[in-house]
This record gives structure tokens, C-alpha cells and sequence, in this order.
């Protein structure tokens, strides 16, 4: 009756057979477990540090700074292509928004987040 | 006096106020001028309340010296205060004890005299308040400022054993009562605001709106728990007993003298004119659970062991009489009531200044640690005598008219519950009597009891003007009963009227019908 | 373009600019010049309160005409509605900043950025209060949050600020997402994200669609996030136990008042057509809200997570008004904000004022004696919460009583009855503090807390609450005038 339930139908037979693998590896296979086996794999290598280490914060900031900044570029690139139609009150409007960042840059300059030590 | 433009009840209700500001800037060490200030504004207060009886016009059935201004105009609440002659009665009472209290408390409270002072006058502003304001929005705000004071006046001057407990009690009990009234008054409110369209909390506004039995049963409901809570009728009284027992001598003396009075004032002012056929219909659960106060707070008096405890179970029985009284629908029953709760607060109220001045002297209150009183204070004994004998309604006091005026009106009605009822005084004749035998006669057995100081002049002073009016009210009662009996009479016209017509209707399952069309939307 | 730019109005979010120019140089001041003019922080923030507020009183027609005014090609709304919430804001902003004047200098934290936060949080909520559409709305919400966020945790050495930052943040953003996702089926269903416009297209196409339905529940979602109530409510009392007492008292007054203002504005103008759809719900969450706050703080021992709950229980009164809707149910909202704002920052006052340094005594217990030692402060704290617990004659009882009267107006009698009680339970843990503030005094002079973050400032921040809660409760026609002009505008 419905054209798509044919697709419906498709789909989910491959997801059925897609977990139906799955499932039967799981059951039927053989399974010899000893502590080399249950190291996570690094190209043949026996993992030498722990892998959920932590990063200093500071990465966080610069990317968190990255994203704050780069942003703009959202706001300043179809102001750029429309300068001329936004005459001055585009003009105006970019300024204050510009100001504004700027304010937040002195700010994050000065209270030495862009300090790295 | 009629014309007078004096605003003579706001001024009476707010004078403790004023005592309360000057109180605040005089300095904490000089006592001497704190008690003075209260005793003064005390004493005004009372000279302001002679006025107003004075004034009184006995012949004038509604309000007098009435007051109104709007408060809150957008809901119709108005600052609406007036006098009747049934709270003409419930004011002068409170105005006369206001300076006895101040008296009563001169030597008794040893810390933070200064804040006692202000409680206490505070909780005169609120107990007038409640007695005079005739709109209900009004009406209860004064009755819960009122909680306050009181609280605080058991939580910091109490008993240090359970004060808490017993000031925590105090509160819940009376508060959950309220805020039923609460929400019956704003069903009211809008019952009277959708039939007449006006919006008006007044409470004369509000007595012409008839309203329909399902309705009026609800209501009675609600009002009735808060009312019966603070009367206390059993079995709302279990907070009586604590709160009597631990609250400071003139704690006591004012929430037994004056604060129940409230109950059974808000019955009169409230259930009876604004649900008459709901009074009527609970008309037999009401006495019934008077009576079942009377005899039960008289058999639990027989058992107590403290003083304090004892007169407040009396007080139970007591106040038993008054609601029976008031659900005789007689104008004598009634009558009797009103004067009753004057009666009450007079001799229940000496009662504790006496046992205050026995615990002040010798730091008990059980029976067991008393006897053969009648040697060391031949005065206190004296005093001691006249109240408990006003109390028990011998002929020639106070108590005597009261109580036969309320079994009179009741045995119109019907006889047995009259014969009940004066069982009530024949237990309260045995238990107050058995125990001034233990206390005050006999041998004197403790050995600290030889030395008791008797009576001093002060204490006398503050005791005469009691005994004086036990004495009138006993042998002249016509002087107060003429000035409520017109408004007494007013009240009862609604409710003799649907005694009348709800003959057939006190079924229990008409309550439950009723109820249930109600609850279902008609 | 000339639709844009003709329908920008600077005047109608002027006392927003004032707020946030004041942010900025606040910061400026400190980034320029370091902590050497630490002390003008606070004055100008106070001065940039003072002058939104006069701009918001003195903006034409205020509470005088029932002009409504859009702007911003209708995002905008100006009128006595977002106005008298918007004066809540300030007050309770302007409240918090005196109090924590010592406060911060006590806990070594007299930065500027406290300041920015709170007036960008000030702001957030002015523009929750004021927009017409919902992402606007939405935008309000996160500035809010977001400065929230950063103020739960701002003492920053101790653990428990941090949790309360972490736990707000997650769970707020995650109501956030309830938030938006509901905008979003609203305006997938509507196609249109304006409040108006959303109102003036369900009147045409009626109600039903279950889209719309589940957006409306997602909104529900949200905003009871925001407001605390039951059973959105978790996060409540661990950030209000965790955050810096004044705060605290911030949180649970302004943020509180805002979401409701979006709440009211979404709800009665736009979706007024579903009121059959979520009328139960809200029933209930009333109810729930109300008895589980007020049940859970009577086992209490920390004052600051005991007013969190009962905060909790007074977002359900305020739903209760919610329900009544109607002429009498939007006064009594905005009323009891008001007075709630007063008696809540109040009381957050005098435990400011007693916490001591890293807030070591807010337990129920410490405060034992103090009744003695600070007889003024005590009063103070009695007067606020007796008027928590709503009795006569403050402000706390004028508000409940309000709003059971919207409740019995409107035939929730049940609702109401539900609600008296619960004020009921809750008289007895306000109760408790009174009583443990009058009990015998300790054995030690050192026993009692020492008012160790008392300032001029927070004296009159205190008397300015108990004015306020008193006025309230005994001239309460003024502002109820001033109330009704203020909902009439989209009646």
C-alpha cells in the first residue's frame, strides 16, 4: 500500500542479518581468553602508558579562544560581501561587535589567560 | 457618644503598639521604667475600654463605634472595626486583665523583661484586634499575629523542660486550624462576590448572602476546626494541656482568660449568623462533643498531679459549658455562654496568677509537694478559695450564673443534655475542692512549705480588682447580661429561624447527599 | 533591510545596555588597572542598577498606559509585564550586591568578574522578561545560566561550590536541551517562533497536533528545570548548598522570577489554546512541588539546603497562581515574586551575614543564641521567615493570599486546600531557626557565629528586605495597582 514499506522492510532484514552475525560469532564461535589476548591492541605492541591521560588546561583555553574569535569571522564575512547595501549602519552595527570582542580580548589578555606558563 | 468621630477603638487596639515603640528605645538595664511603661499603656488601654462601654448604646442591636476605611480596595478589604455587645464583653475582659498581667509578671520574669513587655502587648494588640475587626480578611490577620507573641512568650519564658515542645505544638495546632478558615473565607468571599457581583470581605456584607445548605455545611467545617481548635473542644484539645502547662505564669493566665475565648467567640460571630442551617444541622455533634469535653476534662482534672494541668483540663471542661451554651439556640443558653466566657476568663485567669505566685514562692507546681498551705499564706489561701469556689459556680459568684444560665437554655431543648452538662459541675465541685484539701489544708508535711512568704501588697492589689468583679458579675449580672443580650438575640434570629425548617433534616445521610452534590458540582 | 533597521528601537533595551556597559567597564577597570580600584566595582554595578531601573520606571507609558511596544521585528516586547518583572530582577540583583560586599572581601574574592556575572545574569533575566519570541527566550535562558553556572562555583577553593557548578551546569544544560528541542517542534509545527504570531496561529488551526503537544511537554520540561519544581527539582539543593550563600539567595529569587516570566508569557499568550492539555500536568507538578519541598525540608539541618526546599516549595504556590491564570492568578504571580525576591534575599542576608569565613556555620544549630548576641538581626531573620511561612501581616502572607484566592476563584479549592496545608508544614522548619535564634543561649560567647560579613551595605540591604516584606503585607494596594496594569497587557 505504502511504496516505502517495501525500503522499511529491507531494512530492517539487513539489520536483522547484520546482528544476527553478530549474535551467532558470539554464541557459536570458540573463545580462549588468556591476558595477552585482553591487552588492547597497539600494532603488536604491548601498551606502554595508560591511554586516558590528561591534558593540561590551557589547551582547553586556547581552543575555547579559537572558537570565541574565530567566530566572528561567521559575522564579518557576509557583512564584508554586503558592504555597500548596509551603508553605514552595517558599518556601526560590525564596530560595536568588533568593540565588543575587543573588550574581551583586553580581557582575556590581561587577566593573563594568553600566558602559557 | 454615638456621634463621636473618635476613632476610640483603633486607638484601643493600637495603644499596646505605641507601649511597644517606647518600650523599644527605653534602655534594657532600667526595668523599673519598662514595667511602668507597660503598666501605663496597660492602664490606658483600659480607661480607653471603659469609654467604649460607657459609650455603648445596649438598645442598638448592630455595630457601634464602628470604623471603615478602605485597605485594599481592588478586593473589597476594608479596615473595618466595630463593637458588639458580645465583644463589647470579650474586650472589657481583655482590656482589664491587660494591666493585671503587667502586674502579675513584675517580679516573675527574671530575663529579657524588656521583650516580655513587648510580647505581651503585642498580644493585646492582636487579641483586641480579633475581638473588634468585622472584616474577615482583617479578622485574620489579627488572629494569626496573635500566634506569635504567644509562641514566643511559651518558647523563651516557658518551662525550660518541653517549652519547645509544647510552643511548637501550640502553633501547628492552632496554624492548621486556620488556614481551614482561610480558604472558607475565600470560598465565601466568592460565593458573595458571584451573587451579589460586589467584592467585599465585610463581614456585614457578607451575613445578607444566604447560602445554600451544601455550601454553608462545608463551611461550617471549616470554620469550625479553627474555631474548635482554639477553644479547645475535645478532641482538639490535646495542645491545651502543654501549652498551659509550660508557658510562664501570665502566659497562661492569657491564653486560658482570653485566647480560647476566641473559639468560642468566632462560633458566635461567624458560625452561627453566617451558616444557620449547618449550625443546626451540627447542632447534636457540637453538644455532643461538649459534653463529651465537660465530663472528660473533669474525670481527666481528677487524675492530674500538677496544678497547672489541672486547671487547664478545667479549662477544657469549662469551656465545654460555653460551647454548649451556644448550640442551645436560646437566648438564655447563649447568654449564658457569653457571660460564661467572662466567668472563665476571670476565675481560670486567677487561678493560674495563684498558682504562678505559689510557683514563684516555692519553685513546684505538683499537689504532692503542697499541704496545709492555709498556715504560712492565710492570704493566698483566702484568694485561692474565692476562685476555685467561682469556679466550681456557687451561688453569689460569677460562675454560678453563667453555668445556669447555659444549663437553662439547654434544658429547653432538651433536658438530658442539661442533666449532663451539671454533672460537669458536680466533678468540677469534687476535683477543684479535693484538690485545695491537699494543697491547703491538712498538716503541712514538707518541711520548705513552714516558711512561705504570704501575699505582698502588690500581689493583693492585682487580686482584688479580679475577686471585686467575681463578686459583681455573681450578684449583679444583669449589668452585663443587658448589654449583650440584643446582640445575643440578633444573633440567634438566623439560626432559631432554620430550627424551624430543618426539622427533617438531620439525618446523617442528608449530610452525606449534601456533601456529596457539593463535592460533585451540584 | 528598512524593515530591520526601522524596527531597531535603542530606547526599548535601554536598561539592558546601561546593565551590560556596566559589566564591561567593571571588567575593564580590573583587566586596565588590576585590583587597585577594587572598591569602584561594586558602586558601579550599583550605579548601573539604579540606572536601569530608573530607565525602566521612567520608559514611557510605564505602569501608567497599557501600550504594548515591539520592537526588533517583533522579538521585542516592552511592557508592564516584562517592566514589573524586570524591577524584581533589579531589586533582588541589587539586594545581592550589597550583601555581598564584605562577604567577598572575607572569602578573598573581590574580583570584577563577580560583578560581570551577576549583571550579565541580570540581563539574561531582563531578556527572558522582555522577548516576544522563543529564541530570544532562549537566549535569555543561557546568558542567565551560563553566568549562573560560573557564579555556583565561584568560590572556587571550596569543593562544594565546584560540585554545585558542575551538577548546575550539566543538568541545566541538559534542561537547556529540553528547552530548545520544545522550540523547535513548536516552531516546526506553528512555523513561526513568535509568541504572537504562535498564539494567533493556534487560534486559526486550533490545538491537537501532537507535535505541538510534546513541544509544549518539552517546554513544561524546561522551564520546571528552571524553576525548580518537582520533579525536575534535584539539582536545587546541592547548588544552593554549594554556592556562595548571597549567591544562593540570588538563585533562588531573580532566575526563579524570570523563568516564570517566560513561562507566563509563553504559556498564557502563545499556548493559551493547549490550556486543556496541560492543566493536569501542571496540577500536578503543583502538588508535587509543593508537598515535596516542604516535606523534604523538614529533615533539614543545613539552613542554606532547608531554604533551597522550601525555595522549591514556593515555586509550587507560585504554580498554583499559574493555574488560577486569570486577571487574579498572573497578580498574585507577580506579587508573590516580589515579595518572595524580598524575604528570600532577606534571610540569605542575615545567614551572609553569620556564615563566617567558608561558610562554616549554616547548620539550623548555629544559630542558637543568636537571638541573644544580634537581637536586630535575629528580628530581621524572624521577620522573613515568618513571612516564608506566610503569616500576617508581611508580604509572604498578602502573596499566599492571593494566590489562594486566584486558586478558590477559579474552583481549585482542593488546590488551595492542598496549598494551606502545606504552608502549614512548612511553619514548622521556618519555626525551627525562630526557635533555635531564642533558645537558651550557649555556654560560650564564642558558641554564637559572629556577624562576621556585617557591612553598612548589608545593614540596609537587610532593612530595605524588611521594608519591603512589611509594606508588602500592610499596603499592599499600591503595589497590587501597580501589579494590574502590569499583566492587563496581553489579557
Amino acid at each position: 500500500m505504502n511504496p516505502y514499506v517495501p525500503v522499511l522492510i529491507m531494512l530492517f532484514l539487513a539489520a536483522a542479518t547484520a546482528a544476527g552475525m553478530i549474535a551467532a560469532t558470539t554464541w557459536i564461535g570458540p573463545k580462549k581468553k588468556f591476558a595477552d589476548k585482553m591487552e588492547p591492541f597497539e600494532c603488536g605492541e604491548s601498551p606502554i602508558v595508560n591511554p586516558k591521560q590528561r591534558f593540561s588546561v590551557k589547551f582547553y583555553l586556547v581552543a575555547l579562544f579559537f572558537v570565541i574569535f574565530d567566530i566572528e569571522t561567521v559575522f564579518v564575512y557576509p557583512w564584508a560581501v554586503l558592504f555597500r547595501e548596509l551603508n553605514w549602519f552595517g558599518f556601526v552595527e560590525m564596530m560595536i561587535f568588533i568593540f565588543i570582542l575587543a573588550v574581551g580580548l583586553i580581557y582575556v589578555w590581561r587577566r593573563g589567560a594568553l600566558e602559557w606558563d | 457618644m454615638e456621634s463621636l468621630s473618635f476613632p476610640l477603638l483603633s486607638f484601643l487596639v493600637f495603644l499596646p503598639l505605641v507601649g511597644v515603640l517606647v518600650l523599644l528605645f527605653v534602655d534594657r538595664e532600667n526595668e523599673a521604667v519598662q514595667r511602668w511603661t507597660a503598666l501605663t499603656v496597660m492602664g490606658f488601654g483600659f480607661v480607653l475600654a471603659l469609654f467604649v462601654y460607657g459609650g455603648f448604646d445596649p438598645e442598638n442591636v448592630g455595630f457601634q463605634f464602628e470604623e471603615q476605611y478602605a485597605w485594599i480596595p481592588g478586593l473589597g478589604i476594608s479596615y473595618h472595626l466595630g463593637v458588639d455587645g458580645i465583644s463589647l464583653l470579650l474586650v472589657m475582659l481583655t482590656a482589664f486583665l491587660g494591666p493585671i498581667c503587667v502586674l502579675a509578671c513584675w517580679t516573675d520574669i527574671r530575663s529579657r523583661l524588656k521583650e516580655f513587655l513587648v510580647c505581651l502587648l503585642l498580644l493585646q494588640t492582636g487579641m483586641l484586634g480579633v475581638f473588634v475587626s468585622l472584616d474577615l480578611v482583617l479578622f485574620y490577620v489579627f488572629w494569626e499575629v496573635m500566634l506569635i507573641p504567644m509562641a514566643l512568650l511559651i518558647l523563651i519564658w516557658g518551662h525550660p523542660a518541653r517549652r519547645v515542645y509544647a510552643a511548637v505544638k501550640f502553633f501547628l495546632y492552632t496554624m492548621a486550624g486556620s488556614v481551614f478558615m482561610l480558604v472558607g473565607i475565600l470560598v465565601l468571599y466568592f460565593y458573595q462576590a458571584r451573587t451579589t457581583g460586589t467584592l467585599s470581605f465585610d463581614l456585614t456584607n457578607i451575613a445578607e448572602v444566604p447560602l445554600p445548605f451544601s455550601l454553608q455545611l462545608w463551611l461550617f467545617l471549616a470554620f469550625g476546626v479553627a474555631f474548635a481548635i482554639k477553644v479547645p473542644m475535645f478532641p482538639f484539645h490535646t495542645w491545651l494541656p502543654d501549652a498551659h502547662t509550660e508557658a510562664p505564669t501570665v502566659g497562661s493566665v492569657v491564653l486560658a482568660a482570653v485566647l480560647l475565648k476566641m473559639g468560642t467567640y468566632g462560633f458566635l460571630r461567624f458560625n452561627l449568623p453566617l451558616f444557620p442551617e449547618a449550625s443546626v444541622f451540627f447542632m447534636p455533634v457540637m453538644i455532643a462533643l461538649a459534653l463529651v469535653g465537660i465530663i472528660y476534662g473533669a474525670f481527666m482534672c481528677l487524675v492530674q498531679k500538677d496544678l497547672k494541668r489541672l486547671i487547664a483540663f478545667s479549662s477544657v471542661s469549662h469551656l465545654g459549658f460555653v460551647i454548649l451554651g451556644i448550640f442551645s439556640f436560646t437566648v438564655q443558653g447563649v447568654q449564658g455562654g457569653v457571660l460564661q466566657m467572662i466567668n472563665h476568663g476571670l476565675s481560670t485567669g486567677a487561678l493560674f496568677l495563684l498558682v504562678g505566685m505559689l510557683y514563684e514562692r516555692r519553685h513546684t507546681r505538683m499537689i504532692a509537694d503542697f499541704g496545709g498551705l492555709s498556715t504560712p499564706v492565710p492570704a493566698l489561701t483566702t484568694f485561692f478559695m474565692i476562685a476555685t469556689l467561682a469556679s466550681i459556680g456557687l451561688p453569689g459568684l460569677n460562675g454560678f450564673v453563667g453555668e445556669f444560665l447555659i444549663l437553662l437554655g439547654t434544658f429547653h431543648v432538651k433536658p438530658v443534655w442539661a442533666v449532663l452538662g451539671a454533672t460537669g459541675v458536680i466533678l468540677a465541685a469534687w476535683y477543684m475542692l479535693w484538690m485545695v484539701q491537699r494543697v491547703f489544708y491538712g498538716r503541712v508535711v514538707h518541711e520548705e512549705n513552714r516558711g512561705l512568704l504570704d501575699l505582698a501588697p502588690r500581689e493583693i492589689g492585682l487580686l482584688v480588682p479580679v475577686v471585686v468583679m467575681m463578686v459583681w458579675i455573681g450578684v449583679a449580672p444583669t449589668t452585663f447580661l443587658e448589654k449583650s443580650e440584643p446582640a445575643v438575640a440578633h444573633t440567634l434570629r438566623r439560626v432559631q429561624e432554620s430550627v424551624q425548617t430543618a426539622q427533617g433534616r438531620n439525618a446523617p445521610w442528608a449530610m452525606a447527599c449534601a456533601a456529596w452534590d457539593h463535592l460533585t458540582g451540584k | 533591510m528598512e524593515q530591520v533597521m526601522s524596527s531597531i528601537s535603542l530606547s526599548a533595551i535601554a536598561p539592558e545596555l546601561v546593565l551590560v556597559a556596566c559589566g564591561l567597564i567593571v571588567l575593564m577597570i580590573q583587566a586596565v588597572f588590576g585590583s587597585r580600584f577594587r572598591d569602584s566595582f561594586a558602586y558601579v554595578s550599583l550605579l548601573g542598577i539604579g540606572g536601569a531601573a530608573f530607565l525602566v520606571l521612567t520608559s514611557p507609558g510605564a505602569f501608567e498606559s497599557k501600550i504594548v511596544e515591539y520592537s526588533f521585528c517583533d522579538m521585542w516586547v516592552v511592557d508592564n509585564f516584562s517592566r514589573f518583572f524586570k524591577l524584581i530582577f533589579l531589586i533582588g540583583t541589587g539586594l545581592t550586591l550589597l550583601i555581598s560586599l564584605r562577604y567577598l572581601d572575607n572569602e578573598a574574592m573581590q574580583h570584577s568578574e563577580y560583578y560581570a556575572l551577576m549583571l550579565l545574569c541580570t540581563v539574561g533575566m531582563m531578556v527572558m522578561a522582555s522577548a516576544a519570541e522563543l529564541i530570544t527566550i532562549f537566549l535569555g535562558v543561557e546568558l542567565m545560566s551560563i553566568s549562573l553556572y560560573a557564579l555556583a562555583g565561584y568560590t572556587r577553593s571550596r569543593m562544594m561550590s565546584n560540585e554545585a557548578a558542575i551538577k548546575y551546569f550539566i543538568l541545566g544544560s541538559f534542561a537547556s536541551g529540553f528547552l530548545i528541542y520544545g522550540i523547535a517542534l513548536i516552531y516546526g509545527t506553528t512555523g513561526t517562533s513568535q509568541i504572537p504570531a504562535i498564539a494567533r496561529y493556534l487560534a486559526q488551526a486550533g490545538a491537537g497536533a501532537a507535535v505541538l503537544v510534546m513541544g509544549m511537554a518539552l517546554l513544561i520540561i524546561g522551564f520546571g528545570f528552571k524553576t525548580a519544581s518537582v520533579p525536575f527539582h534535584m539539582w536545587a539543593p546541592d547548588v544552593y548548598e554549594g554556592a556562595p550563600a548571597p549567591v544562593t539567595g540570588f538563585m533562588s529569587a531573580g532566575p526563579k522570577a524570570a523563568a516564570f516570566a517566560a513561562f507566563v508569557r509563553i504559556f498564557m499568550e502563545a499556548l493559551p489554546t493547549l490550556q486543556t492539555d496541560w492543566i493536569m500536568v501542571i496540577w500536578l507538578i503543583a502538588v508535587l512541588t509543593m508537598t515535596v519541598g516542604n516535606i523534604i525540608a523538614l529533615v533539614q539541618e543545613n539552613i542554606k539546603r532547608m531554604l533551597a526546599y522550601s525555595s522549591i516549595a514556593h515555586a509550587g504556590y507560585v504554580l498554583v497562581a499559574f493555574l488560577a491564570a486569570g486577571e487574579l492568578g498572573l497578580t498574585s504571580i507577580l506579587y508573590y515574586m516580589l515579595a518572595y525576591t524580598f524575604m528570600n534575599i532577606g534571610a540569605f542576608a542575615v545567614i551572609t551575614m553569620l556564615a563566617g569565613a567558608g561558610e562554616t556555620r549554616v547548620k539550623v544549630e548555629d544559630y542558637r543564641g543568636v537571638g541573644y548576641k544580634h537581637p536586630v538581626a535575629a528580628l530581621a531573620m524572624s521577620l522573613f521567615l515568618f513571612s516564608l511561612a506566610g503569616i500576617p501581616p508581611t508580604g509572604g502572607f498578602m502573596g499566599k493570599f492571593y494566590i489562594f484566592s486566584a486558586a478558590v476563584k477559579q474552583g481549585y479549592i482542593w488546590l488551595a486546600i492542598i496549598g494551606v496545608l502545606n504552608s502549614v508544614v512548612s511553619v514548622y522548619y521556618y519555626l525551627r531557626v525562630t526557635v533555635a535564634m531564642y533558645m537558651q543561649a550557649p555556654e560560650k560567647d564564642e558558641d554564637v557565629p559572629a556577624a562576621s560579613a556585617l557591612s553598612p551595605a548589608l545593614v540596609v540591604a537587610i532593612f530595605i528586605s524588611a521594608y519591603g516584606v512589611l509594606s508588602l503585607g500592610l499596603f499592599p494596594s499600591t503595589y497590587v495597582a501597580m501589579v494590574k496594569e502590569s499583566f492587563l497587557s496581553f489579557l
